[in-house]
C-alpha cells in the first residue's frame, strides 16, 4: 500500500538527519559556554522541528474542524481527530526532549516559565480533546463538539508561539532564527523537512486506517443485516 | 563525556517514541485488514 | 434594518440575563453555595499556610484566584444544567433570538454572579489575610479576567452539559484554555498588592484585555454550534 511506503520512506529519511546531526553537530561546540548552548547539541535539531508539527498539527485540527462545521463531511473529523493524535505524540515528545535538554543545561527537569507552562497546557487541552470524544455518545454530536472544542483549543498555540520571542527566560527562546553556521542551518532544514514528510506520512497513514475501521464497520453492519433477513 | 548521554537519551526517547507509534499503528492496520478480508470471504459463502 | 436586528439581539441579551438573574435572587441556589465554597477555600488556605506577611503577599493573588476559580466553576455549571433539565434551552431557541444571544445572556448572567461572589470575597479575604486589596489596579484586573473566565467557561459549559459526565468534566475542559487569563490576572495583582503602579502593569492589563476580546468573539462565533438541533 502506497501509504505505508511512503510512512517506511519518511521514517528513513528522519533516521538519516539522525546520522547528519551527530555528524555536522557536536564537532561545533568550542568553549565550554557554548557546549551548554541548545543550537550546539543535537538534540536542538530534533526538539524544533517536532516542536514544529506539534503545532502544525494543531493548525491541522483547527482547519479541519473549521471545515467539518461547514462541510459536515465525515472526512473533516478523521483528519482532525489523526491530526490531534498526532499532536498530542508530537507534543509529548518535544516536552520530553525539551525536559532531557533542561535537566542537563540547567539541572533541572523543568521550570515553570511561560513557554513550558503554555506548552504543557497546550497538551492538556488536546488530551482534553479526547475527552470530549469519548464523553459523548451520539456519532454527529461528538463530531461537532469535537471541532468546537478543536477551534477554542487552538487559541494556546499562537500563545506558545508569543511566548518564545517575549521574554528572557530560561527556554532558549527565539535561538533558531539566529543560527550562524551552515552546518547549524543544514540540520535544522533537514530536520524540519524530515519530520514533515513523517507528519504527512502518519496522517495518511492513520486516515486510511480510520477508512478501513468505518468500512469494517459497515460491513459488519450489512452482514448483521442479512442475517436478520 | 557526561553530556553524551543527555544526547543519547534524547535521541532514544524520540527514537522509541515514535518507532512504538508507529508500530502499534501498523499492527492495527495489520489486524484490519485480516478482520475485513475475513468478512468479506463470509459474506462471498452466504 | 440593521439597526431593528441589532436592538432585538441585545433586547434578547438582556432577557436571558435577567431572567437568570431574577430566577437566582428569588432562591438564592447559586450565591449561597457558590460564595460558602469560595469562603471555605480562603478558610483553608488561611489555617493550611502560616505564613508571614511578605510570603503572604506574594501568596494572596494564586489563593484569591484559586477560590475564584473553583467557586467559579459551580456558578458556570448552573448557567446550563437548569435549561438541560427543564428543557427550557429549546423554549429559548423557539423564540426568535439568534443563538449567540443564548451566549451573550448567559455570560452576562454568570459574569453578574461572579462579580456579586467576588465582591463579597474580597473583603473577607483581606479580613482573613490582613491584605488590602481594595486598590484599583488589582480590582481592575480581577474585573477584567472575570470577563475572561466567564467568556471561555459559558461555552465550556454548554459543551459539558451535553456530555455523559455532564458538569463534572467542565474543570477538566475549560481550565487549560483559560489558565493564560488567570495567570495574567495573579501576576498584575500581585504586582499592584507589591505597590506598583499602573505603568508597570500595562503590559497584563494589554495581554488580558487582548484577550478578553478574543475569548469574546470565538465563543459567539462558534455558540449556534452547540446548541443546533
Amino acid at each position: 500500500m502506497r501509504a505505508r511506503v511512503f510512512l517506511m520512506l519518511s521514517a528513513v529519511l528522519v533516521l538519516a538527519t539522525l546520522a547528519i546531526d551527530l555528524l555536522l553537530i557536536p564537532s561545533l561546540a568550542v568553549t565550554e559556554s557554548e557546549k551548554l548552548l541548545i543550537q550546539f547539541s543535537p538534540i536542538f535539531y530534533w526538539h524544533i522541528p517536532v516542536a514544529w508539527i506539534a503545532l502544525f498539527a494543531f493548525l491541522c485540527v483547527f482547519i479541519a474542524s473549521i471545515a467539518y462545521l461547514v462541510k459536515r463531511k465525515p472526512f473533516w473529523d478523521i483528519v482532525a481527530t489523526t491530526s490531534a493524535e498526532l499532536g498530542v505524540v508530537f507534543t509529548t515528545l518535544f516536552l520530553l526532549t525539551g525536559s532531557i535538554w533542561a535537566k542537563y543545561a540547567w539541572g533541572t527537569w523543568w521550570e515553570w516559565d511561560a513557554r513550558l507552562t503554555s506548552s504543557l497546557v497546550l497538551w492538556i487541552i488536546y488530551v482534553a480533546y479526547f475527552l470530549v470524544r469519548a464523553y459523548i455518545s451520539s456519532l454527529e454530536q461528538r463530531a461537532r463538539f469535537a471541532a468546537v472544542f478543536g477551534i477554542l483549543g487552538f487559541l494556546d498555540v499562537p500563545i506558545v508561539i508569543l511566548t518564545l520571542f517575549v521574554s528572557r527566560q530560561m527556554h532558549p527562546g527565539d535561538a533558531a532564527f539566529h543560527l550562524d553556521k551552515w552546518q547549524q542551518m543544514t540540520a535544522l532544514t533537514v530536520g524540519v523537512l524530515a519530520f514533515t514528510a513523517l507528519y504527512f506520512a502518519l496522517l495518511f497513514f492513520v486516515i486510511h486506517l480510520r477508512e478501513d475501521a468505518s468500512e469494517l464497520a459497515r460491513l459488519k453492519q450489512s452482514v448483521e443485516e442479512k442475517e436478520n433477513e | 563525556m557526561s553530556d553524551t548521554g543527555y544526547i543519547v537519551a534524547a535521541f532514544a526517547v524520540v527514537w522509541a517514541g515514535l518507532l512504538i507509534y508507529v508500530f502499534v499503528l501498523m499492527q492495527h492496520e495489520r489486524a484490519l485488514r485480516k478482520e475485513i478480508a475475513a468478512l468479506k470471504e463470509g459474506m462471498k459463502k452466504a | 434594518m440593521h439597526d431593528g436586528e441589532e436592538m432585538k439581539f441585545w433586547n434578547s441579551v438582556a432577557a436571558i440575563a435577567w431572567k437568570d438573574i431574577l430566577s437566582e435572587l428569588r432562591s438564592r441556589e447559586i450565591i449561597t453555595s457558590v460564595l460558602v465554597f469560595g469562603l471555605l477555600v480562603l478558610l483553608v488556605f488561611n489555617l493550611v499556610f502560616d505564613l508571614s506577611s511578605d510570603l503572604m503577599l506574594i501568596a494572596a493573588p494564586g489563593i484569591l484566584w484559586v477560590a475564584f476559580a473553583f467557586s467559579g466553576v459551580l456558578a458556570l455549571n448552573r448557567a446550563f444544567i437548569p435549561e438541560k433539565e427543564e428543557h427550557c434551552l429549546e423554549g429559548l431557541m423557539g423564540c426568535p433570538v439568534g443563538r449567540e444571544a443564548i451566549y451573550a445572556g448567559k455570560a452576562l448572567g454568570s459574569l453578574f454572579f461572579m462579580l456579586l461572589v467576588e465582591a463579597v470575597m474580597l473583603p473577607v479575604f483581606a479580613l482573613f489575610f490582613d491584605i488590602n486589596v481594595f486598590r484599583p489596579e488589582f480590582l481592575v484586573m480581577t474585573v477584567l479576567a472575570t470577563v475572561g473566565f466567564v467568556a471561555v467557561g459559558t461555552i465550556f459549559s454548554a459543551l459539558a452539559v451535553n456530555t455523559r459526565a455532564r458538569e463534572m468534566v467542565l474543570p477538566i475542559l475549560f481550565f487549560p484554555v483559560v489558565s493564560p487569563i488567570i495567570i495574567a490576572a495573579v501576576k498584575a495583582s500581585a504586582l499592584s498588592l507589591a505597590g506598583q503602579s499602573w505603568s508597570d502593569m500595562t503590559i497584563w492589563l494589554a495581554i488580558t484585555i487582548a484577550f478578553d476580546i478574543i475569548y469574546l468573539t470565538v465563543p459567539f462565533l462558534v455558540f449556534p454550534f452547540i446548541v443546533e438541533e
